[in-house]
C-alpha cells in the first residue's frame, strides 16, 4: 500500500493545471463552473469552442491510445487530468458522449474505416455525439427496443425508424449511435444491431423535453427514414447489444471518477453557505455535512483503491465500479437536499426569473435524476445481487 | 378518551374535499403560472362563501366558531390539491391572530369583518420564514418586529416580488417602516402571539404535506400499476413496492401526530410547542420521502415538467422549510425532551398538559 501519487503523475498534474490556468481565461471565463450536471444547456457555442481549444492542447481524449490521437494517459493519469479538470471549475465537455462513450466503442469494435471516419472529429472536438438507446417502452428494459433497421438491399444502406427519449445534447450532436432491432422477429437483447446516425439529415427530428429545472437538456429523436451507411454499423447484425454493452462499462468506468472533485466543489460551497447563514450552527445541520463529507471521502478512497487492484493485473475496475453508481448518485441526491435545507426558506427564491435556478438549486431538482438515469437505483441493486453476489435472476416474461 | 373525529367534522372534510377536487387540478395549476396574480379571485370567493378562510373566527366575531382539529382535516385536503390560493395561512394563522387582537383594537376587529364577508384579504409574515407568501393580493399585511407585531395596508409597505421554486407559490420580501399608529400588538403579548401563529402555521405546513404526500404515493402507485418494464407492471418488482409500503407507513403515522397537535392547539396553545414540532417534524419526512420515492417509481418521466408529479414535490420540499425547518423543531423537541421538568412519563402520553 502506498496512498499517494508517483512523482511522475505529481509532475502531470501540474502540467494539467498549468494549462487549465492558462488557457480557462478570457471569453471562457464565465464558463467556469458552467455546464454540469443540471446545466448542460448553458453556453453551448462558447462550450464548442472550449472543446477545440481542449484539443489543440491535446486534452479532448487523454485516455486513448496516441495512435488514435488520444494523449495515451494511464488510468492514474486520467484522473488526475479530470481532478484538476474540476479544480479548475473547468466547464462541463460537450465532447463527453463522443470522447467518453462512442469513441472507446468504434476503438474497440469499429472498422479500419469506422476509425479513420469518425475518432478525428471527436479528437479534434469539432464533432459531437448523442446516445440513442432509451425508448418510451425501453427504460430499465433497456433491451426491449423497438427502434427497427431495415437493410435496403438497392441503395446499400439502413433505413431507422423508431424513437429514442432522453437524449442529452441531441441538439448540439451531429451523430447519434443507436441501437436497432436489425431481426424483425427477434425480441429482447437478440437481434440488435449499433448503428452511427448522422444527425443532420431529413429523417431525423429533436424535441425537447422540458425537465423539472425548467431547462431542456433531454430530447426526443424521431427517426422517420433515417438513413445510416452499409458500412457505419459497430459489429454485425445481431451483435448491437453486446457492443452496447461494452459502452455502458466506459460509462461506469474511470470517466466518472473525476466527478469527485466537482462533488467537492458542491459541498464546499454548501458549507460556506451553512457558516454564512448560521446554519452551519445548527446540530442537525452539522451532523450531515459530515457525514457528507466522510462519504466523499470514502467514494475518493475507493476510487484509488480501484486504481490499484487495477494495477496489479486484478482487473477488477468494472466490478467495483458496478458499485459505484449507486453510492454516488443516492450520496449526491442526499447533498441536494442538504443544499436545500442549509439555505433554509431562502432556498424557494429563483436566482431570476424565469425560472432561472442559482447553482445550488440546479443541483437540487438535478440530483434526483441521478439515482434514476443509467440504470434505476433499484437496477443497479439487481446488478449488484445478481452478477455480484451471484444471487438468483428475477423470472421475466415478455 | 376518543382519538377519532366526529361525524361532522368527518363529513366537512369530505364535502370540501370533492369541493376541492373539482375546482383545483393540476391542469388548473398549471393555468394559474400563466396567470400574473398566480391567483383566482373566484375560486377564493368561492372558499370565503363555504366560510372556510373565516372557521376559525369566533361566532360572535361573525366566523363559524371551530377550532384548530376541525381544520387540520381540511388543510390536509388543501395539500391533497396543491391548491395554491392562501387559505390555510389566512385561516388558520392570520385570522386568529386578528380574533384575539380584535377586542383591543377596532382596525382588527373591522378587519376580520370584511375578511369574514370575503371583501379584503390578508397575509401574515414571521419571523420563522423572512418571506411573506401571498403579500401582492393582500389588502392588509400582519408584520413582525421583535416582540411586536404590526399591521400595515398594502400601500404602506413596499414588496419585493421573489420568484420561487414552485412556479404556484408566490413569495415576497416586504420593506415596511412601522409606527405606534400601525403596532397592535408588543411585549409580552406580542410574543405569545407571534408563538402561537408559528404553532399555527406549522401546524398548517405539517397538515398540508400529509395531504400532498398521499397525493404522490397515490400518483405513483398509479403509475407504477401501468407501466410495463421487463414483460410486467413495474409495481409488481418489491424493490418498487416496497418504497411505496414505506412511504404509506411513514405518512400514515404522520397522521396521529399531526392530529395530536391540532388537538392540543384547540385546548391548549400555550402548551402545544412539543406537539407541534413532533408533527411538523413526522409530516415533513413523509412528504419528502414520497417526494424522494415517487420520483424514483416514475423514473425519468417523473423528472419532466410536463408530468404532474413536480407540483407536489415541490410544494412538499417549499413547505418542509416553512413555519420552521425540520432543523429548528428537531431542537424545540430537545429542548423539550431535556428540560428537568419535562413530562416523558409513561402516564404523560395524553391529557393537555403533555
Amino acid at each position: 500500500m502506498k496512498l499517494s501519487f508517483s512523482l511522475e503523475d505529481e509532475q502531470f498534474r501540474q502540467e494539467v493545471a498549468t494549462w487549465l490556468q492558462e488557457n480557462l481565461i478570457g471569453e471562457f471565463e464565465k464558463l467556469k463552473f458552467r455546464g454540469g450536471p443540471g446545466d448542460e444547456h448553458m453556453f453551448p457555442e462558447e462550450r464548442k469552442r472550449w472543446e477545440q481549444k481542449l484539443a489543440a492542447g491535446g486534452w479532448t481524449c487523454v485516455g486513448w491510445p496516441r495512435e488514435y490521437g488520444g494523449r495515451g494517459c494511464s488510468i492514474e493519469q486520467q484522473v488526475i487530468f479530470y481532478e484538476e479538470y474540476a479544480r479548475a471549475g473547468a466547464p462541463g465537455r460537450v465532447g463527453h458522449i463522443g470522447a467518453g462513450l462512442a469513441g472507446p466503442t468504434i476503438i474497440a469494435f469499429g472498422t479500419g474505416a469506422q476509425k479513420s471516419k469518425y475518432l478525428p472529429g471527436i479528437v479534434a472536438g469539432t464533432e459531437l455525439w448523442c446516445q440513442g438507446y432509451s425508448e418510451p417502452g425501453a427504460g430499465s428494459d433497456l433491451a426491449n427496443i423497438r427502434t427497427r433497421a431495415r437493410f435496403d438491399e438497392a441503395g446499400a444502406r439502413w433505413i431507422i425508424n423508431g424513437q429514442k427519449v432522453w437524449t442529452s445534447l441531441a441538439r448540439e450532436a451531429d451523430y447519434c449511435f443507436v441501437i436497432a432491432r436489425t431481426d424483425p422477429g427477434s425480441v429482447a437483447h437478440k437481434g440488435l444491431g449499433f448503428f452511427l446516425v448522422k444527425m443532420d439529415q431529413p429523417g431525423v427530428e429533436v424535441r425537447g423535453i422540458q425537465q423539472i429545472t425548467g431547462t431542456s437538456e433531454f430530447n426526443q429523436v424521431f427517426f422517420d427514414g433515417a438513413e445510416c451507411n452499409a458500412g457505419d454499423i459497430v459489429g454485425a447484425p445481431g451483435d448491437g447489444w453486446k457492443v452496447a454493452m461494452s459502452l455502458l462499462d466506459f460509462e461506469r468506468g474511470v470517466s466518472t471518477l473525476g466527478q469527485q472533485m466537482q462533488f467537492q466543489n458542491e459541498l464546499n460551497e454548501i458549507v460556506g453557505i451553512a457558516k454564512e447563514n448560521g446554519a452551519a450552527r445548527d446540530p442537525a445541520i452539522r451532523q450531515r455535512i459530515a457525514k457528507a463529507h466522510t462519504e466523499l471521502k470514502i467514494m475518493r478512497y475507493n476510487a484509488m483503491r480501484m486504481l490499484s487492484s487495477q494495477g496489479s493485473g486484478a482487473g477488477s475496475l468494472q466490478q467495483e465500479a458496478l458499485i459505484y453508481k449507486i453510492f454516488w448518485a443516492t450520496w449526491h441526491r442526499d447533498l441536494g437536499e442538504l443544499a436545500l435545507d442549509v439555505m433554509g426558506a431562502e432556498s424557494q427564491i429563483l436566482e431570476h426569473g424565469p425560472y432561472q435556478l442559482s447553482r445550488l438549486q440546479a443541483l437540487a431538482l438535478f440530483v434526483r435524476a441521478d439515482t434514476i438515469y443509467g440504470g434505476t437505483n433499484e437496477i443497479q441493486r439487481n446488478i449488484i445481487a445478481e452478477r455480484g453476489l451471484g444471487m438468483p435472476k428475477e423470472r421475466w416474461q415478455r | 378518551m376518543d382519538f377519532t373525529f366526529t361525524e361532522d367534522q368527518l363529513l366537512f372534510a369530505d364535502n370540501v374535499k370533492d369541493f376541492l377536487r373539482a375546482e383545483v387540478t393540476p391542469q388548473s395549476l398549471r393555468r394559474s403560472w400563466e396567470v400574473e396574480t398566480g391567483r383566482n379571485p373566484g375560486l377564493w370567493q368561492q372558499l370565503v362563501d363555504l366560510g372556510l378562510s373565516a372557521m376559525l373566527v369566533p361566532e360572535a366575531q361573525g366566523g363559524l366558531g371551530m377550532n384548530e382539529l376541525d381544520f387540520v382535516l381540511l388543510a390536509q385536503e388543501c395539500g391533497r390539491v396543491a391548491l395554491a390560493e392562501p387559505l390555510v395561512e389566512t385561516a388558520l394563522v392570520a385570522t386568529p391572530l386578528l380574533s384575539s387582537l380584535a377586542p383591543k383594537d377596532d382596525r382588527c376587529g373591522t378587519l376580520l369583518a370584511q375578511l369574514t364577508a370575503g371583501k379584503a384579504r390578508i397575509a401574515v409574515g414571521h419571523a420563522a420564514n423572512g418571506l411573506v407568501c401571498d403579500a401582492h393580493i393582500a389588502d392588509w399585511l400582519l408584520l413582525p418586529s421583535g416582540d411586536q407585531i404590526h399591521l400595515l395596508a398594502r400601500d404602506q409597505v413596499a414588496l419585493i416580488a421573489q420568484d420561487s421554486i414552485d412556479p404556484c407559490r408566490r413569495l415576497f420580501f416586504v420593506e415596511w417602516q412601522g409606527s405606534d399608529e400601525t403596532c397592535v400588538a408588543s411585549g409580552a403579548e406580542g410574543v405569545a402571539l407571534l408563538a402561537a401563529s408559528l404553532n399555527r402555521g406549522a401546524l398548517g405546513a405539517a397538515a398540508q404535506m400529509i395531504g400532498l404526500a398521499e397525493a404522490m404515493i397515490t400518483m405513483s402507485v398509479q403509475y407504477a400499476t401501468g407501466r410495463i418494464q421487463f414483460g410486467r407492471a413495474i409495481g409488481a418488482n418489491q424493490a418498487l413496492k416496497h418504497q411505496m409500503a414505506n412511504c404509506a407507513v411513514k405518512t400514515e403515522f404522520a397522521k396521529a401526530p399531526l392530529y395530536r397537535a391540532a388537538y392540543t392547539l384547540s385546548r391548549r396553545p400555550s402548551h402545544a410547542d412539543f406537539a407541534v414540532s413532533h408533527a411538523k417534524v413526522v409530516a415533513g419526512e413523509a412528504a419528502l420521502l414520497a417526494a424522494k420515492h415517487g420520483m424514483q417509481v416514475h423514473g425519468a418521466m417523473g423528472y419532466t415538467w410536463e408530468y404532474d408529479l413536480h407540483i407536489f414535490m415541490k410544494r412538499a420540499w417549499a413547505l418542509d422549510k416553512f413555519w420552521g425547518h425540520a432543523g429548528f423543531h428537531k431542537n424545540r423537541l430537545h429542548q423539550w425532551l431535556m428540560n428537568p421538568n419535562a413530562k416523558i412519563g409513561a402516564d404523560k402520553t395524553f391529557g393537555v398538559q403533555a
